[in-house]
């Protein structure tokens, strides 16, 4: 594994920010870090990147402990963080040069790699503008060549595309779909379409501790859906009421209503479709179809962040 | 000491890219001119010969105007230091990097401490100055130079931490300024005590000026060096703990 993080524990005063979280990234995968915010992804990832110390749990990058040996793990990680702090007066070339040279990049390699990484993250049409004039989209794309400027075994990615407009959304995703052959990435974010375009795998945490962890096809099959063309939907969801706790249900285009089984239910979807056609029709509600759909990762996700709310 | 180099350069590519130290110079040596003028001038109307050299009289005599000068300049060159990288989030950028807190910590520290040495340089046109008119004894030029660069070096080392204490670089430019002022006043105690008591040698052993005093005549008192390279080394180590210790915030 590159990437190893076990128990990791965190509190703020009486706050447990982190309650034993793991986290597993291997070379060359995708690992999407999903939770609502105020989760405890950016602590996560800040412990990760060596800003700042756990109070419990250990991080290994590389064969390397976090704090046994810092320089090393630290040599072998490039880390975006949240907030994309850079030096505005610098231009992007001398940026990165001076990152570069911070991580060791030896002189005679120093040149390559910053073109390697400015065309990777797309930022060589502005290589010698100040960063300090540059817009928020150039800006996070900076920090993410920054973040492979080293060519790191393993890149942290917090929220690399927070604030971006959609264009830019795509722009960086693209450069995202890119990345995982070369790193190990583990992707933090609460854009859920996000880890479904890019990730291999998800986990996902909701306060201070993982609610689930699978391949992202195994946690939309786990929580399968159906589309049921009704003549009204707000009687529908009305009737679907007694369901609550069982099912997710929202109303979706052309006169239909969409209806996800929660996370980790252990009924068949065939069954409660049944269930649910019969309570419509005795409610007196016409039904015209029913479309069996895979669901959207945001409804698994929901599903799974408000299961746990709800526990006491 | 892993990353000492590249963000020594970076420090001092922003004293220099930015108008901090150009403005710093030009306030600093505007001074220092001024000083150095109303002394030639005040010798040369004396109807009595001075006892003392205008070197002496410029490193010694007037002090207090060497306040002033650290006040204009410690506090601006060590503000930023910790405070700025803080305030940015910058500090993530540096904490995540495979360097060593002490590197850090003194790649800052020594970009400073090289601006105030190269703010001084320019006022070796003095010496110069005196040299093609009269008498100038080496001794006393390198020892008193010596007691401005261990007074500036403890008192930017006092600069740094201040800013790695506070996330506001106005809050670490008045820390570290009260601090400073903290030791002018410490010194001139050495004029309201009885010489003999305790209060008076902790005053002498404080006062700036009883060491600049020995300084500009040629006297290298050990006790002043290593109070100066205590006064370095203290705060230079608690910085690198404080910077260490951000981990655990």
């Amino acid at each position: 594994m590159l990437l190893t993080a076990e128990k990791l524990e965190k509190r703020y005063g009486a706050k447990v920010a982190l309650a034993g979280i793991d986290v597993q990234v291997a070379a060359g995968e995708v690992l999407g870090f999903l939770g609502p915010n105020g989760a405890g992804k950016s602590t996560t990832m800040r412990i990760l990147s060596g800003v700042i110390g756990a109070d419990g749990g250990r991080v290994v990058i590389d064969g390397h402990d976090l704090a046994d040996d810092p320089i090393a793990a630290k040599a072998a990680l490039g880390y975006l963080p949240e907030a994309v702090p850079l030096y505005p007066e610098l231009r992007v070339v001398e940026y990165l040069a001076f990152r570069a040279e911070l991580k060791g990049v030896l002189r005679k390699y120093r040149v390559s790699y910053i073109e390697e990484a400015m065309q990777k993250a797309r930022v060589t049409d502005v290589a010698y503008a100040p960063i300090g004039t540059l817009s928020k989209g150039y800006r996070q794309r900076v920090g993410l060549a920054d973040a492979l400027v080293a060519k790191p075994k393993l890149l942290l990615l917090d929220e690399p595309t927070a604030g971006l407009d959609p264009a830019q959304i795509v722009e960086v995703r693209e450069v995202l779909r890119g990345l995982g052959p070369e790193h190990g990435v583990l992707l933090s974010t609460h854009i859920l379409s996000e880890v479904e375009a890019v990730a291999d795998r998800a986990i996902v945490i909701d306060h201070g501790k993982v609610v689930a962890a699978a391949a992202v096809t195994e946690l939309r099959a786990a929580d399968p859906a159906f589309l049921i063309g009704v003549s009204s939907t707000d009687v529908a969801l009305a009737l679907l009421k007694p369901f609550a706790g069982r099912v997710v249900a929202t109303v979706a285009e052309g006169g239909a209503v969409r209806v996800a089984l929660v996370a980790g239910s252990a009924e068949g979807r065939d069954g409660v479709a049944e269930e649910v056609v019969a309570a419509f029709v005795g409610g007196g509600v016409g039904v015209r179809s029913v479309v069996p759909e895979r669901p959207r990762l945001e409804e698994v996700f929901l599903a799974l962040t408000r299961s746990r709310a709800e526990q006491p | 000491m892993r990353g000492f180099w590249p963000l020594f350069k970076r420090e001092l590519l922003v004293f220099y890219a930015t108008p901090l130290a150009w403005v710093l110079a030009f306030a600093f040596l505007t001074v220092q001119g001024l000083h150095f003028y109303a002394l030639l001038a005040s010798i040369a109307s004396s109807p009595e010969v001075s006892d003392q050299s205008p070197l002496q009289a410029f490193f010694g005599e007037t002090v207090i105007l060497y306040f002033v000068q650290f006040m204009l300049v410690i506090p601006p060159l060590t503000m930023r230091l910790f405070a700025e990288e803080r305030g940015r989030g910058t500090i993530e950028l540096l904490l995540s990097a495979p360097i060593t807190p002490l590197a850090l910590v003194l790649s800052k520290y020594l970009a400073a401490l090289l601006t105030y040495v190269l703010l001084w340089f320019p006022t070796l046109f003095y010496v110069f100055v005196i040299a093609r008119t009269g008498y100038v004894d080496p001794a006393v030029v390198a020892t008193s130079y010596l007691g401005v660069f261990l007074a500036g070096a403890a008192l930017l080392a006092v600069g740094t931490l201040c800013s790695a204490l506070v996330r506001s670089q106005f809050l670490a430019l008045i820390l570290t300024a009260f601090v400073i002022l903290l030791f002018f006043v410490g010194g001139l105690f050495t004029f309201l005590t009885k010489d003999g008591t305790v209060a008076h040698a902790v005053a002498t052993h404080l006062s700036l000026w009883t060491h600049m005093m020995d300084f500009s005549s040629g006297i290298i008192d050990s006790r002043h060096v290593v109070f100066y390279s205590s006064a370095t080394i203290v705060p230079l180590y608690v910085t690198t703990r404080i910077v260490d210790g951000w981990r655990w915030a």
